[in-house]
């Protein structure tokens, strides 16, 4: 089993040290009646033990997408995995028996959802679910695998624990249930937890109670988290790096201070614009214009050319680097930062 | 929508064998949406070889009830000589001969006009019957759908042929106008009094789940009245369920009045029906199987018609069912 | 929970009085002399006819004649046929046959309806799946009168696997009459499994199931199923209700003494007391096993509560 060699960019939060979860050029398509989609168009990133990185991008990026793809539980067909490779503890999980990667979800990699009322089963109780993960993975026992729940239900601070873990998904408010769901992908202690949009179907206020009990359990146990999620406010305040998705692309990188502090994309740059922020009171904002790319006819060259008021066309543009025609690849434009864009160093100002 | 009325969609839609999945819509369906609706229905139904084997079928059929004479291949259905009594199929009598010795491909081919004429005309008195008490009941609510309701209920947990049965073994002997004929009017009119709850439950439903949408509630904050309301808004949000559950009906009664007649009270001879035949049959199916074989096949395929059209209109009309 | 169905038992009260009384004035208001048609082309002397008359209350007003009659009825009497025997002798002689050939149909339809709707559910779009919905488009289309001819002269005649008709080999006489009358909801069970099954297997939470890690097993079973089986086995229990009373063509045809048998020569006999006896009795079957299910389903998803 080889690793792929990053050894020759430097990677955002190479500062964490062992990567505990790599991505490496991983293409997803669907096959459906219609046409193919091309969902994610080679992404690659790393995530280190402890550390929390950001993917963002509107809905339809690839971003969740992706985060299926490493969780093994793309629906096939009619999603299939074209190319790539995803490294969990070294060891590439797409070459690996279902089996294999069954045994990975779990205590390896585990994964929360955005809607958690129908992310439950509702005919289950929730300490039957939690418990679960104990009787599947452990072979523990009906009433162990229930006071395991219980303890779990304690750790992410759902009051009554004890009285309430025989109650139904149902039962419980929002945040309650994201709280149940987070209890049970955090139940074998695994290295890598993947929360995709945890609170976007939340209240602003129980939002910041589940970002936070997340950061608290990621200190307690150094997990890396993977964040997806559209929300800039959520990154800003605990995310240590941030890739931002575009038509299943990566187009940017790098730690949060320094994507969000200057952009390196005009995508970036335009989503930062695009958003109130409190020190920018009384300016305008600026929407991105026109529409995300349809997946199953995905622009040529740049694929946010269309929408980019930076982009070059025709004589205007540099050899080799047509907005319309040539893609730009993912390169290092300043120490510890890549985006994919032909004139990111006039986005930079530098 | 609450719970309840959900469930009891569901349930009725159970009962009517149709899951349109039209029963909560949250948008107006009325206008541009209902023409998607229909012409992407129309896409669908064009690919689906159920539809189309199911809509030759029923042409066939139409045009066997309308002409027979063009089926027939000359015989002539009252032409009968005892000779050849029960004789079997041959090249130029494809389905034989009854025990009157007539052309049983002649017959057979005769029986289509008041198999179809029973089957229209017991569906249009469903329909009018149950999309009028469904209305009434569903838009009314309170006393009037409780008490409208029950009566529903009431006729609901008698079993069709049973109700049917009933009323028509004691019609002839009454002075109820068509009840008392004996004629396919009286089958029809018995058929559609035992059945036209589901369609009145779908409607009531349908009404039910419009009603409480947001853009009825529009429609009544800028002063539309009830009728209009009950016309512009809700109704047409009930054509698709009611259609397919239309069209699968028409093949369950044509079912039912062959069973009815079979069993001694719809049609009488000398009528010519595939229920009287397979009852004739039954009596020498030994010797002669043929004769019930013939007239339950095409009256196989005529339900079978129907009810695959009723098929490939619901997966149309239902998005949910779409890859 | 014990409210509501306190409730509900109340509100069959009205339907199952409706539903009796529907049938009770359809035999007996409607004109017609049920004394001459039971006696046929024989004369009979009119004071005969008039102790009979007296005897049956047919010259009481219908709703008279409906009172004497509940009045029985909450009495455990049904009353007596033309020849004075009780109707629920009668009952009692033939329900038997009715529950047999009632429980046979609801074990084919359980059985094959569930195996082949979940095998068609969980490999959607497969050979097996298409060749369910096709035999179930063809099953539902046959009605259940040519389909017993059909059986009779196919599995009884032909092949000599079944007995044609009648009771006389026990048990084994009513397996294919309990095939031909489940035949129409076993098609249906199958369908209802499948789009069910097919369904929930794109829920979110057998999407969490998989990405908890449990074996497919586990996944399909605890997951899918559980969920997909509640409009099934409630369809199954309704159903019941149906059977022990829709079975008139099934018991015709193969001559089984069936309380659907005895309802059909009791109607062409115009036996009023024992039409609206048996009636009564599928009328009770039917609301009864509603409301089971009604039950059962507050049992089978805790997301239904009734009080």
């Amino acid at each position: 089993m080889t690793r792929p060699d990053l050894s020759t960019s430097p990677v955002p939060g190479a500062a964490f040290g062992t990567p505990v979860l790599e991505v490496d050029d991983l293409h997803v398509e669907f096959r459906t009646r219609s046409g193919v989609v091309n969902a994610v168009n080679g992404i690659s990133y790393s995530l280190a033990e402890g550390e929390t990185l950001a993917v963002l991008g509107e809905s339809g990026s690839g971003k969740s997408v992706s985060a299926q793809a490493i969780m093994g539980i793309l629906d096939s067909p009619p999603a299939v995995i074209t190319g790539g490779g995803i490294y969990f503890q070294g060891e590439d999980l797409l070459k690996q028996s279902p089996e294999e990667q069954r045994k990975v979800r779990g205590p390896g990699i585990s994964m929360i959802f955005q809607d958690a009322l129908s992310s439950l089963n509702p005919v289950y109780s929730v300490g039957y679910q939690i418990g679960e993960m104990f009787r599947a993975h452990r072979g523990m026992s009906k009433r162990d695998a229930k006071k395991h729940a219980i303890e779990l239900m304690d750790r992410v601070r759902i009051p009554a624990a004890a009285s309430r873990v025989d109650d139904y998904p149902h039962q419980f408010s929002g945040g309650m249930r994201q709280r149940v769901m987070i209890a049970m992908a955090i139940a074998l202690d695994p290295r890598v937890l993947i929360a995709d949009e945890p609170t976007t179907a939340l209240d602003v206020t129980v939002q910041a109670q589940v970002m936070d009990l997340l950061k608290d359990l990621q200190r307690d146990t150094g997990m890396g988290l993977v964040l997806i999620t559209h929300d800039l406010g959520v990154v800003n305040e605990v995310a240590d790096n941030v890739a931002v998705m575009y038509a299943g692309r990566i187009v940017e990188r790098g730690t949060v201070d320094d994507v969000f502090g200057n952009p390196a994309h005009p995508y970036t740059d335009g989503l930062m614009s695009s958003v109130p922020q409190v020190e920018a009171k009384g300016g305008r904002l600026q929407p991105i214009v026109g529409q995300p790319p349809n997946l199953a006819a995905i622009p040529s060259g740049c694929p946010f050319h269309p929408r980019c008021s930076r982009r070059r066309l025709g004589a205007a543009a540099a050899p080799g680097r047509e907005c319309a025609t040539d893609v730009p690849p993912l390169r290092l434009v300043a120490p510890g930062r890549e985006a994919a864009c032909h004139y990111s160093e006039e986005v930079l100002g530098v | 929508m609450t719970d309840q009325q959900q469930m009891d969609l569901r349930h009725d839609e159970v009962e009517a064998g149709t899951q349109t999945g039209l029963a909560s819509p949250s948008v107006d369906v009325t206008e541009s949406r209902q023409n998607s609706l229909w012409s992407d229905a129309w896409g669908e139904l064009k690919r689906n070889p159920l539809f189309w084997i199911g809509a030759v079928l029923c042409l066939l059929f139409v045009l066997m009830a309308i002409v027979p004479q063009l089926f027939a291949r000359g015989a002539d259905p009252r032409a009968c000589d005892l000779a050849n009594s029960k004789a079997l199929p041959s090249a130029d009598h494809w389905f034989g001969y009854d025990v009157q010795g007539c052309d049983y491909l002649a017959n057979v081919v005769h029986g289509a006009r008041n198999s179809l004429l029973i089957g229209v005309f017991a569906v249009v008195v469903v329909l009018v019957l149950g999309v009028v008490v469904g209305a009434v009941a569903g838009y009314f609510g309170g006393v009037t759908d409780g008490v409208l309701s029950r009566i529903a209920d009431i006729f609901y947990a008698l079993p069709l042929i049973l109700g049917a049965l009933v009323l028509l073994r004691v019609g002839p002997a009454t002075d109820i106008p068509i009840i008392n004929s004996r004629g396919p009017g009286a089958v029809a009119l018995a058929l559609a009094l035992f059945g036209w709850m589901t369609a009145m439950r779908l409607v009531r439903s349908q009404v039910i789940a419009v009603k409480s949408s947001d853009y009825v509630a529009a429609a009544r904050a800028m002063g539309a009245s009830n009728g209009r309301i009950l016309v512009r808004h809700i109704l047409p949000n009930a054509v698709a369920p009611v259609l397919v559950y239309t069209t699968i009906t028409i093949g369950v009664l044509i079912a039912a009045e062959a069973t009815l007649t079979f069993l001694g009270v719809g049609l009488q001879r000398p009528a010519i029906s595939w229920g009287l035949q397979i009852a004739m049959g039954e009596d020498s199916i030994r010797s002669a199987p043929h004769l019930v074989l013939f007239p339950s096949l095409v009256l196989t395929l005529t339900v079978m018609a129907f009810i695959m059209m009723g098929d490939a209109l619901r997966d149309a009309l239902d998005p949910r069912q779409r890859a | 929970m014990g409210r509501y169905v306190a409730r509900r038992l109340l509100l069959t009260i009205p339907v199952l009085l409706g539903a009796s009384f529907l049938i009770f004035g359809m035999v007996y208001a409607l004109p017609g002399d049920p004394i001459r048609a039971l006696a046929g082309d024989r004369p009979v002397s009119p004071a005969v006819v008039e102790v009979l008359r007296e005897r049956f209350h047919l010259n009481d007003p219908l709703w008279v004649q409906y009172w004497e009659y509940l009045k029985g009825l909450f009495q455990g009497d049904l009353g007596t046929d033309f020849r004075g025997r009780p109707v629920l002798d009668t009952i009692e002689r033939t329900l038997p046959v009715t529950v047999k050939l009632a429980l046979v149909a609801i074990v084919f339809e359980a059985v094959i309806g569930l195996v082949a709707g979940v095998l068609a559910g969980i490999r959607r779009n497969s050979f097996f799946d298409n060749l369910v919905l096709v035999s179930t488009t063809l099953i539902v289309s046959i009605p259940i009168l040519v389909l017993a001819f059909v059986a009779q002269l196919l599995f009884g005649l032909k092949l000599g696997w079944f007995p044609i008709a009648g009771t006389r080999e026990g048990l084994y006489s009513y397996l294919l009459p309990g095939l031909v009358l489940a035949s129409g909801s076993l098609a249906y069970v199958a369908r209802l499994t499948r789009t069910s099954v097919a369904e929930n297997l794109r829920a979110d939470y057998v999407r969490t199931a998989r990405a908890k890690g449990l074996p497919n097993r586990t996944v399909i079973v605890r997951h899918t199923l559980r969920n997909s089986l509640i409009p099934v086995v409630t369809f199954i229990g309704a159903d019941i209700g149906t059977l022990l009373g829709g079975a008139i063509v099934t018991e015709t045809v193969f001559n089984l003494p069936g309380i659907g048998r005895e309802v059909f020569d009791s109607v062409r006999a115009q036996e009023g007391a024992v039409v609206v006896g048996i009636v009564t009795l599928m009328v009770f079957f039917f609301i009864f096993f509603n409301l089971v299910v009604d039950v059962l389903y507050a049992v089978l998803d805790p997301r239904i509560r009734y009080d």
